[in-house]
Parts: structure tokens; sequence; C-alpha cells
């Protein structure tokens, strides 16, 4: 039973392995891949089924579906990473400092992230999102706010264990100043956690980002990204269902693709492991 | 515990998906047979008389105070609990409705009005001169709350009761608009009774003489109104007289588009309003299903330029926009041929309307570049034109939400002018940021329509008068003026007789156009579809629908 787990763990792994590369390369290079240029709006074309020449069809100002994907990728990678490598930073950097000051610090930083959690994060990114205003800096400033406490929290309790661990009291009684003990002793044992929750965090701030897009909270940009495209073919769906089936299928894969990745991440190295 | 705990999770987010999915499919099959089941409580036959009609809103109305609101949904709803002094027809005469006659004075200052004497309130109290007195001095108080009431009643001066059932009305100056905005149901006349008892809150216990009355309201949720029994008094389009056919009409509120779209394929209601083109296209196909369009008459839905700020100011490089943009193109494509173009910056179904105007310019890609050219607005090396170290920009300000795809619209717009050099920078914002970008006049296009009924909305978004000041009277996004024009405004307003009139207005419009200060896109028609079961949805002349007619048959 066992080997035929790791025998579909595998297979798994594989497959989400490639269906993330395949859309980072996308990502890089889109107008290598796309058979469109994605702005083009062909007015003889609008609305066109899947197959000839429109492989995934057009949507309504008759720009190819496929094209959009492709270009839409980008957008979902730079807000899911972006959001990560800010929220995730910052969060961390909390964590760190209210587990290893312990006391008046920590009190005071964990009962902000504490609010700040009593709001659930997705609302938290549309309020956020919607006082700014819509645009993807935006977007990314919302949605990483609401990763930040999730990241403390995991933090803390991290530094929490390997503070008190003997090799930390003896770097502390050599004399070893406290930024340094934070990052080069505590820092590196903590790095396999916060690459799991930031590998699935990617996954997670990509559904969110698309969620607020979805409803009008993106890029106005030129090119729209999978969730506006998404929120684009949702009044069309009983006449055109193309325009939101493929850009929703490409979020849904590169979601599940990621968290699988993390699952198997945690499973590997993870710290709760056994 | 080695199975770990968030495939279990996935596995329950999976199960629920579904399972709401599967109960969101068939909640629709269920109710549909109860809800028309509710409906055939008369024979079949035309019309029948009784039972009730279950009608989609597509907003919730605020308050059903029209004397006081701005908001065309409670216009819409307003329009059969109260009547009007008189009632226009689509052909643009005015015929009586409460007032039986009336006269102009010589000075066309003054208007007096016979009025029926057999009208009475749904609360019982008699309708007369004092009554509408009432109505009109509280819209026009200057200190009141009212805002497109006040704007009907333009320079409204005093209202004097002579007697009973006569009642002469003054303005400070002629003021030819007043019969047609008199038909609106926005000077509908409430009950001077109801705005004692209820005060504030008169907008939440409407009390008319239409036939109509308010049985219920739930608050977001849905509207019921029920038959006025002693209703003998329709309005001059009416079909038949004595009291409506229906017992009650249940109107719900469903602001989702497709929401409302399922919720009349379901059964759940037998009409919808505000239907979006793409649905259009398939109910028309569609045999149980009928759709009635009314193409709303005021200003039509325009990009306006911001005529004041440079390089826009100068009229070469409007024109070249107007020669470039192919509203052709994107009525096509975002309308699948539902809403018309429009040529005007006055919409078809309004008086005076220019159809000369229509086909009157065309796609001119090559004149558009010349006429940058000859402008000194040179083609800089990333494709955009660029005049003494300036890039030719347009920026554009939007307010979020793509109502009725105006956000659609601009996304090509901005394809097409890339054609010609022009860089177009799209800000959409929400409502507060949008309207101290109008104020601030910071942009260089702005899209907005305007509903109305007389050609004098030309005024609203042309005249000197609406620059902005506040929130209210900022209607001219063109920060147009010109003093001939403002002067032919005014006279339009004034004129008396209707050829002077329409010919003014006309000569208007060829202004606009030819100048480009504004490039009119859609004309838009507020769209009802409806059960083949249900007959008789008319429209007044704004285009409200008016459920007096209305049978449901089995």
């Amino acid at each position: 039973m066992n080997a035929k787990r790791s025998l579909f763990s595998r297979a798994m792994i594989t497959v989400s392995v490639l269906m993330i590369a395949c859309l980072v390369l996308f990502a890089l290079v889109p107008g290598w891949i796309a058979p469109y240029s994605p702005t083009e709006m062909n007015g003889a074309a609008i609305l066109q089924a899947p197959g000839g020449s429109h492989l995934l069809g057009t949507d309504y100002f008759g720009r190819d579906i496929l094209t959009l994907v492709i270009y839409g990728s980008r957008d979902a990678l730079i807000i899911g990473i972006s959001a990560v490598l800010l929220g995730g930073g910052i969060g961390a950097l909390i964590g760190a400092i209210a587990g290893y000051s312990g006391g008046f610090i920590d009190a005071v930083l964990m009962r902000l992230i504490d609010t700040l959690m009593t709001i659930p994060g997705i609302l938290l990114a549309l309020t956020v999102s919607a006082v700014l205003g819509p645009s993807k800096f935006n977007l990314i400033i919302a949605v990483s706010i609401s990763i930040i406490p999730s990241f403390a929290r995991v933090l803390r309790g991290q530094v929490l264990t390997i503070k008190n661990r003997t090799f930390i009291e003896a770097a502390r009684s050599i004399g070893t100043s406290h930024l340094r003990i934070l990052f080069s002793h505590i820092a590196p044992h903590a790095f396999s956690s916060l690459l799991v929750m930031g590998t699935i965090g990617v996954g997670s701030a990509i559904l969110m980002g698309s969620g607020l897009s979805f409803l009008g909270l993106g890029s106005s940009e030129e090119i729209p990204d999978w969730g506006s495209l998404l929120s684009e073919g949702r009044s069309y769906i009983s006449m055109a269902w193309w325009i939101a089936t493929f850009p929703g299928l490409a979020i849904t894969l590169l979601v599940v693709s990621i968290n699988f990745l993390g699952d198997e991440l945690q499973s590997a190295i993870g710290p709760r492991k056994g | 515990m080695n199975l770990s705990f968030p495939k279990f999770k996935w596995a329950i987010v999976m199960a629920i998906g579904f399972s709401l999915v599967v109960s969101g499919c068939s909640n629709g099959d269920k109710n549909a047979p109860a809800n028309t089941a509710s409906t055939n409580e008369a024979p079949a036959s035309t019309p029948t008389e009784g039972g009730e009609l279950t009608f989609a809103l597509a907003g919730s109305p605020s308050t059903l105070d029209v004397g006081v609101t701005s908001s065309d949904i409670d216009f819409r709803v307003g329009r059969n609990i109260f009547d009007s002094l008189v009632g226009e027809l689509p052909d643009h005469t005015i015929k009586p409705w409460l007032a039986e006659s009336w006269e102009i004075s010589a000075d066309k200052k003054s208007y007096t009005f016979k009025l029926r004497t057999d009208v009475t309130f749904h609360d019982g109290t008699p309708f007369n001169a004092e009554a509408v007195k009432v109505n009109f001095d509280r819209s026009a108080d200057p200190n009141g709350k009212s805002v497109y009431a006040k704007q009907l009643l333009g320079p409204y001066e005093s209202s004097e009761v002579i007697d009973e059932s006569t009642l002469k009305v003054n303005f400070k100056e002629p003021f030819t608009p007043f019969l047609s905005n008199l038909a609106k149901s926005t000077l509908g006349i409430q009950s001077p009774e109801s705005f004692k008892k209820y005060g504030d809150q008169v907008g939440q216990h409407p009390v008319g003489t239409g036939p109509f009355k308010l049985a219920s309201w739930v608050a977001n949720s849905e509207i019921v109104l029920e038959k006025n029994s002693d209703y003998k008094w329709p309005s001059p389009a009416a079909e038949h007289s004595g009291p409506a056919y229906l017992d009650k009409i249940v109107l719900k509120l469903i602001p989702e588009e497709s929401t409302r779209v399922s919720s009349l394929q379901s059964g759940q209601v037998l009409a919808a309003e505000s239907i979006p083109a793409q649905n259009i296209v398939a109910l028309e196909k569609d045999p149980n299903y009928q759709i009635q369009k009314a193409l709303l008459p005021g200003a039509t839905f325009q990009l306006t330029f911001n005529n004041e700020k440079a390089p826009w100011n100068n009229v070469k490089l409007r024109q070249a926009v107007q020669s470039t943009v192919d509203i052709d193109a994107i009525v096509k494509s975002l309308y699948l041929g539902t809403f018309p173009r429009s040529w005007s910056p006055l919409s078809s179904s309004t008086l005076g309307y220019d159809s000369s105007l229509e086909d009157s310019y065309k796609v001119d890609i090559q004149h558009a570049n010349q006429l940058l050219d000859e402008e000194g607005w040179k083609l800089g090396a990333d494709g955009i034109r660029e005049k003494d170290g300036k890039p030719l920009e347009i920026n554009y300000i939007d307010i979020t939400g793509n109502r009725e795809k105006r956000g659609d619209i601009i996304k090509m717009v901005q394809q097409q002018v890339k054609q010609i050099g022009v860089k177009m920078n799209v800000s959409i914002m929400a409502a507060g940021p949008y309207v101290d970008a109008l104020k601030a006049a910071s942009y260089d296009l702005v899209g907005h329509s305007f509903a109305g009924g007389d050609p004098d909305i030309l005024r609203t978004i042309f005249s000197k008068a609406n620059w902005s000041t506040n929130e209210y009277a900022n209607s001219n996004f063109a920060r147009f003026y010109d003093p001939q024009i403002e002067q032919q405004l005014t006279d339009a307003y004034q004129e008396a007789d209707p050829e002077k009139r329409i010919a003014t207005y006309k000569e208007l419009q060829q202004y606009f156009v030819k100048n480009a200060v504004s490039i009119p896109v859609y004309v838009f028609p507020y769209t009802i579809a409806e059960s083949k079961k249900v007959s008789g949805i008319t429209f007044d002349f704004p285009g409200y629908p008016q459920f007096y007619d209305v049978a449901v048959s089995k």
C-alpha cells in the first residue's frame, strides 16, 4: 500500500512540476508561444467556439482565448510570488522578532497580528483593495497584507522552539549579538517550514488575486489576467462557455499543482512529519 | 497519523463544492411548477382578470418618494403608484391625464390646469389643486431634498389655487419643456396627507392615485403592489378603463444580471428587466419568451472630451479620434446588434433628434493621421505621436463596475486609437475618487449618459451653468462653453413654437457632432424579457414600464 501511494505521489509530483514549469515558461516568454497578439481584437471572429484557427475559441472582443491564458500566467505568477515575498517576508520578520524577544514586544506584536487575524484573509484583501483602488500593485499589497498573520504565527512558533535549545544558549553565552543569533543560527532552522508555507502561500495568493480581479479590483491593463477573464466570461457562460472555462481551468491546475507540491514538500521536510 | 490533513481537506472541499453545484441546478426546477401554479387563478381568456405578476427588478429602490429621488429604479416602480397631470405619447404629443385641460398664458410663463374632480388618493383623501400645489412647492423648495424633480420644474416660481379643481403654475421665464417633464413619474402627484403622516419616511410609505398601491416592502428582497380597485383615471396610453387586471405585482429585487435571467428561465419570475445583450439574443430565439425594448430618451452614452484641457481643446485632434473610433465594430462585438449605434448626443427617441446625422461620418484612419500630422504631432519611436517632447495621450476615467459593458467599450477604443499613435490611459476608480476627478476636471475623456425626456438635456451636458461646482450641478463633463451655443441652448428651452424649437436643437446637434465635442456610442434600450403568458406591459414616454394593462394567462 505504501509503495502504491508513493508511486501515485511520484506521478503527481511529475505532473505538478511539469504543469508549473509550463506556466512559468508561458510567463517568461509568452510571445514565443502564443499564436496571436493578446490585444488583437478581430471583429470578424467574435465568440468563436474552440477549434479551427482558435484552439480555445475567442471572446466577445474577438481575442484568442489561448493567447490570453498564456499571457495571463505572467500576472498570476507575479501576483502570487511577489505577494508571498512581500507579505511572507514581513510576516516572518514580525514573527521572528516577536518570538525571539518575547515579553512586551512579543505581546504587542502578536496582539496586532491577532487583530489582523480576526478578519478573514479574503475580506481583508477585499477591503484593502477597495480602499487603494484597482491596480496590479495595489492588488499585490492587498494580498500581501492578508497573508502576513499566518507567516508571523508560524515563524514565532518556530523561533520559540529553537531559541531555548542549547546551541542557541551556547551562542548567547559567548556574547554573539542578537541579530547574528537570529539570522545565522535560528533562521536556517526555520527555513524549511518557511519554504513549505511559501509554496502553499503562492497557490493561495494566486487564488486570492484572481478572486479580487474577478470582482473588478484587479488591474485594468490591456492584457487581462485570469480573474478578469473569468469575470468577463461569466455572463456569457450559457452562450460561450469557453471564455470563462479555460482561464478557470488554468487557475485550478496551477493552484492545485502548487498546493500538491507544497503538501509533498511538507511531508518530505516539514517539521510536523511523523 | 500518517494520513495528512490537507488531503482530507481537499476531499471535503470538493464534496461540498459538488453538492452545491448539484443543489444549485435542481433548485430552479423544483420552484418552477409551484410558482406557475399560483398564477393560474382565472380561466384562460383575453385579457385574464386577476392573478399576479412576478417581475425581477435590476436593483433595489432606496425610496419611492419620486419627488426627492434621482434614481431611475425608483421612478420605474413609482410609475405604477403615482399618476401625472399629463401623459406624453411616443410621438411627443401631450395628452390629458389627471388634468383634463390646460391653457398657456400669452407670455408663456403661466400654465392653468383644469383638474379631474373624481380622483382620490389611495388613503381616501381627494386629489385637488391644493394637493398638486403642495407637491410642486415641495419639489421646487430650494432648501428641500429634491434632486431630479427640482430640475424638471426649472424656473418654477409658484402655484396658485384658483379653485378646488383649477391650478395656475407660474414660471420666472418661459419654460417649454414643462409639459413633457410633467408627464414623468418624477412629477407624479403624491398625497399631501402622506407627507404629514410619514414625514421623512414617506419614501417607504408612498401614497398616490395610481393603478397600484404599496402592499408590502421587504428591503433588498421584494416589493408587493396590489390593485387599486377604485381606479378609473388611466393614462392616455392605456388600452382599457377601470381598475388594473392584475390583483398583485410582486417585484423581486435581483441586481445580479445572470441571476435575473436564470430566475426568469426557471419560472421564479414571469418577467425580468434589463437583460444583457447576450441573453437577449438567446431569449429571442426561445419560443417561450418575448422581449420588449424601449429606447430611452435623453443623452446617449457618449465619450466626452474635456474640451477645455490641452491638447484635446484642439478640435482637429478631437476630429482625428472621431474618425478613428469604429463605433459599428464596438456595438456589434459588445451588444450583438441589440443596442443601436448612436450618431447624436441625443437619443433617437428624443424630440428634435436629427436623423440626418446618421452615416454623416465614417472611419477614416488616413484622414485622422493627416489631421494629427498637420497639427504637428509626429510619430515617435514607440509608435506614439509626440509634440514638444510630450506624448499624445488620452486619460480616460471611469467608475468601477463595467456597467452596460462601458469598460469594454474603452478597451476597444484603446486598441483603435493606437492605430493613429494615440496612447490611452484608462483609470477605473471607486465612486468617491471618480466624482473628485470629475470636479477637478483632470481627465481628457469620460464616458456618460443622461436619461431624460426633453432635448433640453443638451443644456444639462453642455451649458456653462453645469460646470463642476457641486456634485449635482456638475454635468457638463465636456467643460464646454461657447457664448453663441449657450444662447441657442437658452433660446431653445424658452421657444414655444415647436418647429422653431426643433430646428434649433437640430442645429445644436450638428454643431456638437461636427466639432467632435463628444463621440456618441450607443442608445440604451430598456429591455424586459417576459414569459409569453404575460401580455400588456407598456412603456410610458421616458421608457418606464406600466403594468396597468398587464394580464397573465394560464
